[in-house]
């Protein structure tokens, strides 16, 4: 992590952040977590966790109920447009008019963004192959999605806010667009988002991993903490029940075998000797948390 | 604010271009008819005068069939201004629909004549198109932000027959004001008055509306 601008060494910073919706009985409960610049957060739930709830609290879309969050070391209102200036949001499906074409679009974002580069967004047409006269309804899902992420790109953010920004591409377009996503966090000021089910592709690019599930969060770390720190014991069940309550962040019953989360394999490895531990992945990691018991 | 202008003009712009077309052969059929019974350009002056700013107020729905309605709230732009950006479209489209009004008035007076019995009645048929229409915008923007898009048809329909019965009702109330023979005098003032009305209540649904707007979640 770096210290920049004085103190600050957070792009966005979330404490204690709630918001409900009665009608639906779903509550945020107090989501708090923070994005270092120079870095990707994996933000990783299931459908309806809350991912998309945080970010409109994040950008102001939705009225938060209680906690703070700051961007940039401010906490943003409606008038601080020049904050705004400074984040790129994709969000899944279409976010622009399908009459446009992406020239329109270019005509309508330079007035709405004082740093719009025109050019940069041409580069971006011409590397992702889209055509700027072709109306957007005519475009795959695949490239609406690339249009997203060039038009948030193109007024030089700082920060990106990716909401499922990756979901409707396939494997290739999801590979390259990864790519893009890493060069922009080269720049040290820079920071990601990055909200999604698709945990493969967190596990490339992302440095920090934060889970929710059901309106909560239920971990938060470094990637590689998780990948190479993390593991799953393979256990019996007189295994599992010599097993220290302490140890286990989560566990899983699946016909005689019960998979156990544990934040220290090697130390896991070394207390119970005669447990297989395995390295796990993020996808692995979700399934324990959200569909495993905690004890 | 005037940085969404081109936003709410792009939006606007195939639902206007459609209405061009069809003001311009109206307005051509209208200019080439004889106006020795005027209906025909009254309807006509009424369509394009309400026509215009009322198709560009109702293309605000179609931002809501996509995310654009929200992404444009993670822009660097303030709420209120997104709100004055559409009060002030549609008094540009008003400002198009006067202008077709002026050329088809002015072409058919030229051709075949004046055809109405008071000098004033031109004058009372621009009050009315411009008074319904500011009437219909002052209606609809704060009944659609509060309403929603998935109410925007009713919505539509009674900000229309609201904006039209408002300013028969205030017609109403003038004439009662005044005796039944009214000097020009009279006839230009009642018109005043009642386009200050309508100015007024086109005013006053901004900030309405920028406070209905500030609450509404996305």
């Amino acid at each position: 992590m770096k210290e920049r601008k004085g103190h600050m060494e957070n792009i966005l910073e979330l404490h204690n952040l709630t918001k409900s919706y009665p009608k639906s009985d779903f509550t945020l409960d107090q989501i708090s977590f923070s994005l270092p610049y120079g870095s990707i957060l994996g933000f990783v739930g299931e459908n309806g966790a809350g991912k998309t709830t945080t970010i409109n609290c994040i950008l102001n879309t939705a009225a938060k109920d209680g906690g703070t969050v700051k961007l940039f070391g401010e906490e943003m209102g409606d008038g601080d447009t020049d904050i705004r200036e400074k984040i790129g949001v994709v969000y899944d499906g279409d976010n622009f008019p399908g009459f446009w074409t992406a020239k329109q679009l270019s005509k309508v974002m330079a007035r709405l963004y004082q740093n719009w580069d025109e050019p940069l967004f041409r580069d971006y047409l011409e590397r992702f192959q889209l055509p700027s006269k072709q109306k957007i309804m005519h475009y795959s899902r695949g490239m609406t999605m690339k249009l997203a992420i060039a038009a948030a790109l193109s007024h030089h953010p700082e920060l990106l806010i990716l909401d499922e920004a990756t979901s409707g591409l396939d494997p290739v377009m999801r590979d390259d667009m990864l790519d893009v996503f890493l060069e922009f966090v080269q720049e040290e000021n820079h920071a990601i988002l990055l909200s999604s089910h698709i945990t493969s592709d967190l596990e490339k690019v992302a440095d920090y991993i934060t889970f929710i599930h059901n309106g909560r969060l239920i971990l938060t770390a470094a990637k590689d903490e998780l990948i190479y720190q993390y593991a799953v014991l393979r256990c019996k069940e007189s295994q599992f029940q010599a097993l220290d309550k302490e140890d286990i962040l989560a566990y899983r019953k699946r016909d005689t075998q019960i998979d156990v989360l544990v934040a220290d394999g090697k130390a896991a490895q070394k207390k119970y000797k005669d447990v297989v531990a395995d390295h796990t992945s993020v996808d692995e990691i979700m399934l324990l948390l959200v569909k495993g018991e905690r004890v | 604010m005037r940085r969404l202008l081109r936003n709410n003009f792009y939006v606007t712009l195939a639902d206007a271009k459609a209405f061009t077309v069809v003001a311009v052969l109206l307005g051509v059929f209208v200019v080439a008819m004889d106006n020795a019974v005027p209906s025909l350009l009254i309807s006509y002056l009424m369509l394009v005068m309400i026509g215009f700013p009322f198709s560009s107020a109702a293309s605000i729905r179609k931002e809501s069939a996509t995310k654009w309605e929200k992404y444009k709230l993670t822009a660097p732009v303030k709420r209120m201004d997104i709100v004055k950006s559409f009060f002030v479209s549609q008094l540009l489209w008003l400002a198009v629909g006067i202008t077709f009004a002026g050329m088809g008035v002015a072409l058919s007076v030229a051709l075949h004549g004046y055809p109405f019995d008071k000098d004033t009645d031109i004058f009372m048929l621009f009050v009315t198109g411009i008074g319904v229409s500011l009437f219909v915008g002052a209606v609809f923007f704060p009944m659609y932000f509060l309403g929603g898009e998935e109410r925007s048809t009713v919505i539509m329909i009674v900000s229309l027959l609201g904006g039209i019965g408002i300013f028969m009702g205030l017609t109403t109330l003038v004439n009662k004001v005044y005796p039944e023979n009214m000097t020009a005098r009279q006839i230009v003032m009642s018109g005043i008055f009642m386009v200050a009305c309508s100015a007024a209540a086109f005013a006053v649904s901004c900030p309405l509306t920028v406070w209905v707007f500030k609450k509404k979640e996305y």
